[in-house]
């Protein structure tokens, strides 16, 4: 869906960058854990493992932000009023490109633009922000957050692409068919 | 006695133990997700929500909540809501299924409870397509939907939900989209405090037996214009929508449904009398 023109502006204060940090983060918890759920009741092992893996380290990282934040208080924002370039948080997970049949190098294709996503929404704030200390920690996480690209890069070498027909289903859904 | 403050609810307060058995990729996930946002937002606690609902894969929503919750039978969701609201007024009721379930074998209920005006909000996830029976036109198929069960389409014209139900009297009226869930949880949280019935139709794809819906996040906007209270606006606006207009369309000021009006003090112990055995 089209956004209306200038509604993400990442010039945040140091309790905007952190709430929308750990926001990043919990919802991506969520999202990989949900996904794991979904594969396991497909039968789906190996991407279910994949992603449980991405929802631990995701967790690893909203801890990190939590001690960051340590007493800072944080505001309570609506979900509306999270200020993201995009529909949802960037690395929440496109459910457009999510099916049953998916294979890992497609699963961390998926996590790898996560990555890169809220890589480029650390870079706009760390770019955007006026106070040096933001801007020095919305740098610092998108330098975390390049260190994960990093990974997925390197984890993708391990997996081939998906053949032509990775989605065929000799019992397909579709038992109209 | 305690004097902390209770913490404000999360959306993750209201995930049930029953794991969804949705298709990995359905839009319904995301309504889900908007859902528990909303009520988190709102401060409801889970002993203050029936979620309601009939037959069908989004009609599963009420398992997958933590509150109340009734699964109920096809095409019936709307009477079964209507009356937990009104014995129990003080409940926030949400009714919710999908196109199959509430246009067409539910289809005469939506009428009669948009006429009614009773304080609900009525959630149609809708995917232009009976997916747990594998995939038949629904009343919201488009007409040239070629399928193996349909093919070259039913040819038949669909049904327009928000015409529908501003013409028949729902006093709010709006579209949002699963892939917008911020946006839904927004729309969701206005149709639930909106006073009388609350019509929400969510369009939400089916992955499996529709993956062509995987597009509909390049075809859904922003509708270009306020929510209006005036109906006759309204259906102007309505007659020339594309189907992808995302947002609030109507807000009416009809007073909801009151159980006692034309009744003279009719208490609860009266009626307990009228069914004593």
């Amino acid at each position: 869906m089209s956004k209306a023109p200038g509604t993400f502006s990442p010039s945040f204060s140091m309790a905007e960058l952190l709430v929308h940090a750990l926001a990043i983060e919990l919802e991506a918890v969520q999202s990989y854990e949900d996904l794991t759920q979904q594969m396991k009741q497909c039968g789906n092992d190996e991407v279910a493992d994949l992603f449980e893996k991405m929802s631990v380290l995701e967790a690893e990282h909203a801890e990190r932000i939590r001690q960051i934040a340590g007493d800072i208080e944080l505001p309570e924002l609506a979900p509306w009023e999270y200020r993201w370039p995009g529909l949802e948080s960037p690395e929440n997970i496109d459910l457009a490109g999510v099916h049953y049949l998916m294979t890992p190098y497609q699963a961390l294709t998926l996590a790898l633009e996560n990555e890169m996503n809220a890589m480029a929404f650390f870079e706009a704030a760390a770019n955007e922000c006026t106070d040096d200390r933001v801007r020095s920690l919305a740098q610092e996480f998108a330098d975390d957050e390049r260190q994960h690209v990093a990974w997925m890069q390197d984890w993708l070498t391990k997996y081939t692409p998906p053949d032509a027909d990775w989605d065929y289903d000799p019992d397909p859904p579709a038992a109209i068919d | 006695m305690s004097t902390e403050t209770p913490r404000k609810p999360r959306a993750s307060d209201y995930k049930s133990d029953t794991k969804p058995v949705w298709c990995p990729g359905c839009g319904d996930f995301h309504v889900l997700l908007s859902l528990r946002k909303a009520v988190a937002q709102m401060g409801l606690r889970p002993e203050e929500i029936a979620v309601i609902s009939g037959i069908g894969c989004s009609s599963r929503i009420p398992a997958y909540m933590n509150c109340y919750g009734f699964h109920g039978i096809h095409g019936r969701a709307l009477p079964l809501a209507t009356g937990v609201k009104v014995a129990r007024p003080d409940l926030t009721v949400i009714c919710a299924g999908g196109d199959g379930d509430g246009f067409s074998i539910g289809g005469n209920h939506l009428l009669h409870a948009c006429r009614r005006n009773v304080d609900i909000t009525y959630v149609v996830m809708d995917n232009e397509v009976y997916g747990m029976t594998k995939g038949q036109p629904s009343p919201t198929t488009a007409p040239d939907w070629d399928s193996k069960i349909a093919p070259g389409g039913t040819g038949i014209s669909p049904f327009y939900p928000l015409v529908i139900a501003l013409a028949s009297g729902a006093n709010f009226v709006a579209r949002a989209f699963s892939g917008d869930p911020k946006g839904t949880a927004k729309i969701l949280v206005d149709a639930i405090t909106h006073p009388g019935f609350s019509f929400v139709q969510i369009l939400s794809p089916c992955v499996t037996f529709r993956p062509d819906q995987r597009e509909w996040k390049n075809q859904v906007h922003p509708a270009p214009v306020k929510p209006t209270s005036d109906a006759s606006q309204a259906a102007r606006r309505v007659m020339t929508d594309d189907g992808f207009n995302i947002g609030v369309l109507y807000k009416g000021s009809r007073e909801p449904y009151q159980q006692y009006v034309g009744q003279e003090n009719r208490l609860d112990r009266d009626i307990d009398k009228e069914f004593l055995l």
